[in-house]
């Protein structure tokens, strides 16, 4: 984990208050694990308001051309209060303070010893953020992810060019039936659950919380393990200031508060109390 | 001979060291409980060993899970927290942080929470014989907990009790009292606390405040009431401060909303004897370090030869 002042490359507007925000920044980038986020400060100056960082996971890294090599972040920004709004407001050149990369990532490693077959990626929204570089592991490792992706309507389900740019199987759903079909995204999930062998199989999940939940509900029902990128606010990211808490199973059964900034942002399903959503 | 010529050129280091009691400080500048965690956490991002002293996160004996969240929530240059001292407990602090944190030059100062008079008896006793600790932090101004039985920081009396009972079993270990802004003179409470045989106080813990959605009109933490911290009570702080530091003899720790050199400055100035850096820890993890090296800059480019010289200087 570091702490840089970092520059803005480029910045795209996504429509729907998204945006795709590169920063340069070939240290961090090179640190990056699937499912670990950065903390932003919003505001030019490190004590200028707000003061609180805001935590972004990373949706990829940005390779020089040619040689590959990462040289910078891309984070998903959603404009939802006055720190994203200040962010989606960057312009190419100016810099932010971003630390990290930061948090629990994936658990990828069964999958390079062969025993996972299919990885379902189950995304709500601006969740998607979490799983792009999940993806392109899991296609490293010979594993085939499926992307079943929700929202409300078309625009909340940005950059899912990406996902078919990587030719994987896509399932979209959206609230109104304008992209894919109507309803909630754990229909189709169900159904890709219900009809395959699912041995091998491993789900991941990053959304709302009633989403994870549901897709939760659905990997303890038909036995498969799932993983989920948990949200909180958050003061610090670095387990100091105990506010971004979930309640949650402990490896002794026992319930307990866990940090999302260390214990997280990935967990276990199975570890998450979904009963006692944290806001 | 060229290199005498340079360094008889160049300005000499300013003395930066402050004693609180027996316990001295490389320089003033320390972290505050429950910001900074323990240590260790943020030995990759700065180097622990410039400032004078880490004050770890509130330990009481037994481990405590914690208040249910949302238990923070971001206010106008400040933020509210009700963490309710979760903690890891005095056991697994001796056994898993403290060996690694032993290892750095800083003063490790261990702050204490109790329910009861006889939680901080326990904790404070264990503590006192463990190797490692610089000084013991009775907190007994945390807004976040209810309690049972004694309520501290109500009546100067018990502030009274509880330091005096504490000191009794730290044979070894200075102890320092960190006070509650949330009284109505803060002067009684400092002369009690002294009087008791407190060593230092650190002055002040965070305010009672509150914040509702009102979408949901519902309080944006789950436990209702939360503690304001932040550059928002720094004014707060330094009136309190400059009050305690008038009311006692002993040394004044300067706590609230600090995150810049300035703000440091304008406590000692007002008599703290050192200061202790919190919120700004949260999104600047490395303050504590430049409010340190600030302070060096600034007796360098002023003259002043050693820090205690602006201690208490205020012109009024």
């Amino acid at each position: 984990m570091l702490d840089r002042r970092i520059k803005v490359r480029e910045i795209r507007d996504l429509g729907g208050g998204n945006h795709l925000l590169t920063m340069n920044s070939p240290e961090q980038a090179r640190l990056v694990q699937p499912g670990q986020f950065m903390m932003l400060k919003c505001a030019a100056g490190l004590n200028d308001n707000p003061l609180l960082r805001r935590p972004f996971s990373v949706f990829d890294v940005d390779r020089t051309p040619g040689a590959g090599r990462p040289r910078g972040l891309v984070l998903l920004i959603k404009e939802v209060g006055a720190g994203s709004r200040m962010l989606a407001a960057l312009k190419p050149g100016q810099a932010i303070d971003v630390l990290g990369p930061q948090g629990r990532p994936f658990e990828i490693a069964p999958a390079t010893q062969g025993l996972v077959s299919a990885a379902c990626l189950v995304a709500g929204g601006v969740g998607i953020a979490a799983l792009y570089l999940l993806a392109q592991r899991l296609l490293q490792n010979g594993v085939a992810p499926v992307l079943f992706y929700g929202g409300r309507t078309a625009a909340d389900l940005v950059l899912r060019e990406y996902f078919e740019r990587l030719g994987l199987e896509t399932h979209y759903t959206t609230e109104d039936a304008s992209v894919g079909e109507a309803g909630l995204v754990t229909s189709p999930l169900e159904r890709f659950l219900r009809s395959r062998i699912r041995a091998g199989v491993r789900a991941y999940a990053c959304g709302p919380w009633a989403m994870m939940k549901a897709a939760h509900d659905l990997a303890v029902r038909y036995n498969v393990p799932c993983e989920v990128s948990l949200e909180a606010r958050m003061g610090c990211s670095l387990g100091a200031c105990m506010g971004c808490v979930i309640r949650a199973f402990g490896d002794d059964g026992e319930e307990q508060y866990l940090r999302v900034c260390l214990d997280g942002p990935i967990m276990d399903s199975r570890r998450v109390d979904w009963d006692t959503p944290p806001v | 001979m060229v290199q005498k010529q340079v360094k008889k050129q160049a300005d000499p280091s300013p003395r930066l060291e402050v004693d609180i009691g027996a316990v001295r400080l490389r320089n003033p500048v320390m972290t505050a409980s429950g910001t900074f965690a323990y240590g260790v956490e943020f030995a990759h991002l700065m180097d622990l060993d410039a400032i004078g002293g880490i004050v770890v996160k509130g330990i009481s004996m037994k481990p405590i899970k914690g208040n249910p969240p949302p238990r923070i929530w971001e206010t106008s240059s400040g933020m509210l927290n009700a963490i309710g001292w979760q903690n890891i407990g005095a056991v697994e602090f001796v056994t898993a942080k403290l060996p690694a944190l032993r290892k750095y030059r800083t003063n490790i100062v261990v702050n204490i929470v109790g329910f009861e008079l006889d939680d901080y008896l326990e904790v404070a006793r264990f503590l006192n014989d463990c190797p490692g600790i610089a000084a013991l932090e009775l907190n007994i101004s945390c807004p976040n907990v209810k309690k049972g039985g004694f309520h501290f920081n109500k009546d100067p009396r018990d502030a009274h009790a509880v330091t005096a009972q504490t000191k009794k079993v730290c044979t070894r270990l200075p102890l320092w009292v960190k006070l509650s802004p949330n009284v109505t003179d803060i002067c009684e409470f400092a002369r009690a606390c002294e009087e008791a045989g407190a060593d230092a106080l650190s002055v002040i813990n965070t305010l009672v405040g509150m914040a509702i959605d009102v979408e949901r009109r519902r309080p944006r933490l789950k436990y209702v009431t939360g503690g304001l911290s932040g550059p928002a009570i720094k004014p707060v702080a330094l009136r309190m401060v400059w009050q305690a530091c008038r009311a006692v003899k002993i040394p004044v720790i300067g706590v609230g909303g600090i995150a810049t050199t300035e703000d440091a400055l304008e406590f000692l100035i007002a008599g703290a004897r050192a200061i202790q850096v919190g919120t700004a820890n949260f999104y600047n993890p490395a303050a504590s370090q430049r409010i340190a090296a600030g302070l060096a800059d600034y007796c360098r480019t002023r003259g002043i030869g050693d820090i205690n010289d602006i201690i208490g200087s205020l012109r009024t």
